[in-house]
């Protein structure tokens, strides 16, 4: 085809469209209605991967995509300028304090050039970092905070560390500071360049690297030009420079080097389970749908509107490619104005919605709004190739209209029929109804664009229905639970560290409200139990190749009996605690023997409650022997020497064993599930419960993991403002749970899916509301003659609004009726659905939003017909008569 | 008896230099059980006095009387109704209900009007048109003639004072225009109805029983 043939074509589809205003405006704002769905699923789907990516960077402690470790000068030199890499950051590693007031801290004194120190978060909200020969130090405000200084600038403050083995004080002035951020691991004191060096030299390091082979060297950190293939662009730029970072042992060419894992980690793909996966996919096809039902039907009433004008076109010789193209192109250019708008507002509800979802998602700390380009890529294409399909069929039946039909014809003739039973005649409504017969594509379309919203908010507030909030509530065993901070948080390993102070207790207890009580010791001491290598590995075969099992195997300890030594998890219960416990099989009381050498088996179960019966070995009268181990030797397994644990060679291999240990038997007199609230959180390996007295005992360690107690109700609302502020205002490293943390945990869950659900039908409803307005507008206007015609022959002005109006209500029942039948029929599997995939879902049938939209559908029905005709009475009977088209 | 009277009928369109006398003040009768025809040439105005004459549009001046009545001193509402009852139009282009079949496009009238169908009436002027066959029938698989055939059983079909036909053979090949025309007469004497044709053809004029011409708006002697 030539370009003029082009151009004339394009001057035929903008001048036909001019023709068309209101199908223009409704097509523009179906087109964005489509693009604000995409956009805002976008935007919130790529924010949460971008929350989750800003999470794991902060664990990881910097956004760098990855660096090379321990070089020396001439290494880095050598390296830093790689055209692979795009920018780099240098680290030097001086030293840590490890004294008070640091003993829980982890806190880094070094230099970080500027990049280096930006990717690790070091970016001083006051000051700027420290200049070069200066006595200046930039740090966070919990490191100030532990020495005592306030953040002001100027301050001096003096800090003890070990610089490899050498303990050096050195005194520095605050040039700048940043908040502290909880989530990141590690706190920076950041020196001149210039006073590393000096301390290097004072310990005796020079430009050397100190015996941990650490300390004076440099780090390269590195930002790629992609996070794709991180690991593989290290080993390639180290490969440029012949080195490599495989093998440690092959040569002194070797260089460790670390991947930024928040880069991999986080990919949403990696992250997400296949019910997200499902649920995303599921949501753009309902928006493909929704968008297809009212742009097909758009482009679909219009052609068949327009077809004489396409069946002259024809007869002057346009072929069917052309008309096609005449209207992709008017699809296309008022997508242009449609999409731009919709990419907006979606943004909009988007980043509105985003808070909503990630208030929701534990390990997310902080809000992140996605501001990709890929929201908007994505969003638009999506969009235009929803547009591009639904003008598809429209296009097709443009380019099929023979010119002789054309001309003759009528929407009747999309319908074969020639033949009407006799009826007794025609009444207003039967003509309304055989007026919906006349484009029955149209009808059904418009019927189910609508009934597509009300089905969507009657499967959201069914959904919304069926959570349970008792089902939910059962799983807190407890009124109130204290502990650690660190025990709630998910991906944390509790550890002595995190035990609960006496003193605390004492002050809860002191609270006139508690009814019961009870503390629960945590297992802060080496602890091994004894176990058939079947039972091994059975239990960890799940997550082990069977290389990674059988050396496992080979290496475990075993006792006189063959058996495999293996790591256990005890609890420490008092009575309160023990009778939280869901007895299996046996009983407690012999458990409540203090001093009594009995255990129960814990079992873990499944969110429905379902015990897992091979979740461990012992049986009620089992015998397990727990070996509380006191100090292990490292040794050579090939010579069998004895290692210096501070003192072993990483090439090495070598193996552990228990030194000195003391050996008891215990019986096992119940099996058990231990709720969720009230266990470690996390699973780690064989559990057994024994009583507070024996616990203390017999592990001689009595750190407390948590403390946990009902409450009356009348006590309930003190003790959580106690809770509340001793926690949050007083000693802000523990937390504590309750019934009505959990109850409003529950309700912002339920409350996101109400809003996200809403949020969808209130949109894909506009669609649908829409789609009738131009169906009915379009029927309307086309039929301006017929109608003159039908006043002509005595129709009054009033019979012709109630035939109208009849027209409106048979959309209005067809959708409500299409969409009661969809929920009938889709109720048990949705429920079924719903139940697997949430425990705490109870379904319970419901078509109260049906029967309440149902109103609003009628006067829908009723109030657009009469609107619409309104315009059209304007004009004269005899204007629309004289009317030729 | 006069069974339809205009007085000084005027109908102005536009305003300014776009003023249109369409009617320039018509004076016309019309006897009951009379075939008239109007004659004249395109735009000279017959078609705006046959909506005048059928209540379709209000004049600019003059009145119309049907039956005695001053039909422009009804309400829309009350007109439409009037016109339902008294007058039964054919038009140029047929204009049948496309979803209703024969039968029920014959009978819409009376039924708008809320009341049964006087089924021998009915009956005999579907035999009269010979639509017997055609009954179920909807419009568009019936060919031309037929469907003004069957628009003419409409008009007749609520026994209306008057039938008002605008160029009902207009859209119709002449042998086709024949049997159209031969059957509008046929039914005028069989029924003895009223009817007002309008034409631009003065050999299809002849079949009338009175020819009145009509030139700018205004009726010209014979
Ligand atoms: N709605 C209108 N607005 C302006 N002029 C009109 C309108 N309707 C008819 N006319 C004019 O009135 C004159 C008479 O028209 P019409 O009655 O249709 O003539 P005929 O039916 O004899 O061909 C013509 O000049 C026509 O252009
Ligand atoms: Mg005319």
């Amino acid at each position: 085809m030539n370009v003029a043939n082009r151009k004339c074509i394009r001057g035929l589809s903008v001048k036909s469209m001019r023709a068309a205003r209101s199908r223009n405006l409704i097509a523009i704002l179906a087109i964005a209605l489509t693009a604000v769905l995409f956009t805002s699923l976008f935007t919130v789907a790529l924010s949460i991967n971008d929350s989750f990516q800003q999470a794991n960077f902060r664990q990881v402690g910097g956004w760098s995509h990855g660096g090379f470790k321990y070089l020396t000068l001439k290494q880095f030199e050598e390296i830093k300028n790689d055209p692979l890499i795009e920018q780099y950051g240098l680290r030097r590693f001086v030293g840590m304090p490890e004294n008070a007031p640091f003993l829980k801290s982890h806190v880094e004194i070094g230099y970080s050039d500027i990049n280096q120190a930006h990717w690790m978060y070091c970016d001083p909200v006051e000051g700027r970092l420290p200049t070069e020969d200066s006595k200046e130090a930039a740090t966070d405000t919990r490191v100030l905070e532990l020495l005592g200084v306030e953040p002001v600038l100027g301050n001096e403050f003096t800090m003890t560390f070990d610089v490899d083995g050498t303990e050096v004080t050195e005194t520095f002035v605050l040039s700048g500071w940043w908040e502290y951020d909880e989530a990141i691991v590690a706190n920076h004191v950041l020196i001149p360049h210039s006073r590393a060096q000096a301390i290097y030299d004072q310990v005796g390091i020079g430009s050397g690297i100190g015996n941990d082979g650490m300390t004076g060297s440099w780090n390269l950190d590195v930002m790629l030009g992609s996070s794709l293939h991180i690991k593989q662009d290290l080993s390639k730029i180290l490969a440029n420079h012949g080195y490599q970072t495989e093998n440690s042992s092959a040569g002194d060419n070797y260089i460790p080097t670390g991947v930024n894992w928040g880069y991999t980690g986080s990919q949403l793909a990696d992250n997400i389970d296949p019910i997200t996966v499902v649920a995303i996919a599921g949501l753009l096809l309902i928006i493909i749908f929704t968008g297809y039902l009212i742009i097909y039907n758009v482009f679909q009433i219009s052609v068949s509107n327009d077809i004489r004008f396409y069946g002259l076109l024809k007869t002057i010789g346009t072929t069917g490619r052309q008309i096609k193209r005449i209207i992709r192109q008017q699809a296309l250019l008022l997508s242009l104005i449609g999409i731009p708008l919709g990419l907006l507002v979606g943004y909009g509800v988007g980043t509105r919605l985003t808070p909503v979802v990630l208030s929701r998602l534990n390990g997310v700390v902080q809000d992140t709004v996605s501001a990709s380009p890929l929201i908007f890529i994505g969003s638009a294409l999506f969009a235009l190739v929803t547009v591009v399909i639904s003008c598809r069929r429209p296009g097709r039946m443009a380019a099929r209209v023979s010119p002789v039909e054309a001309v003759l014809y009528t929407e009747e003739m999309a319908n074969k029929k020639t033949i009407r039973k006799a009826q007794s005649g025609a009444s207003l409504p039967r003509m309304a109804w055989a007026n919906l017969g006349r484009n029955r594509s149209k009808t059904a379309i418009t019927v189910a664009s609508l009934s597509l919203a009300v089905l969507l908010l009657n499967m959201t507030v069914t959904f919304i229905n069926g959570f349970d909030m008792d089902k939910y509530l059962s799983k807190m065993a407890a009124d109130f639970i204290v502990a650690d901070a660190g025990y709630f948080q998910v991906g944390n390993m509790w550890s002595a560290e995190r035990a609960l102070p006496e003193e605390i207790i004492t002050e809860l207890e002191a609270n006139p409200g508690i009814e019961a009580g009870g503390r629960v010791y945590g297992k802060s001491s080496p602890v091994e139990e004894f176990v058939t290598e079947d039972y091994y590995r059975a239990m960890y075969g799940a997550w082990n190749d069977q290389e990674t099992l059988d050396n496992s195997v080979a290496v475990a300890q075993k006792n006189e009996a063959g058996l495999l030594a293996d790591q256990v998890q005890l609890f420490g219960m008092e009575r309160y605690a023990l009778g939280k416990l869901q007895v299996l099989e046996g009983d407690l009381s012999k458990l409540h023997e203090s001093g009594g050498r009995y255990v129960a088996a814990v079992y873990s179960d499944d969110d429905y409650g379902n015990p897992q019966m091979d979740s461990n070995w012992a049986k009620i009268g089992d015998t397990v022997t727990l070996r509380y181990v006191e100090e292990y030797e490292y040794y050579d397994p090939e010579t069998g020497k004895i290692l210096d644990p501070g003192n072993m060679l990483d090439d090495r291999p070598f193996r552990y064993r228990a030194k000195t240990y003391r050996d008891i038997d215990y019986e096992v007199a119940a099996l058990i599930t231990v709720p969720h609230s009230l266990s470690y959180r996390y699973y780690g390996a064989d559990e057994f419960v024994m009583n507070d007295q024996t616990f203390i005992q017999d592990s001689g360690t009595s750190n407390i993991m948590y403390y946990a107690c009902d409450v009356s109700d009348e006590g309930t609302a003190d003790m959580e403002t106690f809770l509340s502020d001793l926690t949050n205002e007083q000693m802000l490293q523990f937390d504590y749970e309750s019934k009505s943390t959990y109850a409003a945990e529950f309700d912002s869950f339920r409350n996101m899916f109400l809003i996200l659900g809403g949020v969808l039908s209130f949109i894909v409803g506009l669609v649908g509301v829409l789609n009738f307005l131009n169906a009915i507008l379009t029927g309307i206007l086309t039929r301006r003659r017929e109608f003159a015609m039908l006043q002509s022959i005595g129709m009054t002005g009033n019979q012709l609004k109630t035939m109208l109006t009849w027209e409106g209500l048979y959309y209005a029942l067809g959708a409500v009726t299409v969409s009661l039948l969809l929920s009938i029929a889709a109720g048990p599997l949705l429920s079924n659905v719903l139940a697997s995939i949430f425990w705490f879902f109870t379904y319970r049938f419901t078509v109260l939003p049906i029967l309440s939209i149902a109103p609003i559908f009628t006067v829908l029905g009723i109030a657009v017909p009469l609107m619409v005709y309104r315009t059209v009475s304007r004009q004269s009977i005899v204007e629309r008569l004289r009317e030729t088209e | 008896m006069s069974i339809l009277k205009t007085h000084d009928l005027k109908k102005i369109y536009g305003t300014g230099e776009n003023t249109v006398h369409a009617l320039a003040g018509v004076n016309l009768q019309v006897e009951t059980g009379e075939f008239m025809a109007i004659v004249g040439t395109s735009g000279s105005g017959k078609s705006t006095l046959l909506h005048m004459l059928g209540g379709l549009d209000r004049p600019t001046g003059g009145m119309v009387t049907v039956d005695g009545k001053d039909i422009f001193s009804l309400k829309d509402e009350e007109l439409t109704i009037f016109r339902r009852r008294k007058i039964g139009f054919v038009f140029q282009n047929y204009n049948l209900v496309p979803v209703l079949n024969v039968y029920e496009n014959i009978v819409l009238p009376i039924q708008l009007d809320g009341n049964r169908p006087d089924c021998a009436y009915v009956d005999s002027i579907i035999e009269t048109l010979g639509l017997q066959s055609k009954l179920q029938n909807l419009p568009n698989n019936l060919s031309g003639g037929q469907q003004q055939r069957v628009a003419i059983a409409r008009a007749l079909a609520a026994k209306p004072a008057i039938v008002l036909a605008d160029e009902p053979t207009g859209n119709l090949d002449s042998k086709t225009s024949q049997d159209v025309l031969g059957l509008l007469k046929v039914t005028s004497q069989k029924f003895s109805q009223t009817i007002v044709m309008i034409t631009h053809n003065e050999e299809i004029a002849q079949l009338a029983d009175r020819i009145v011409r009509i030139e700018d708006g205004l009726i010209v002697a014979r």
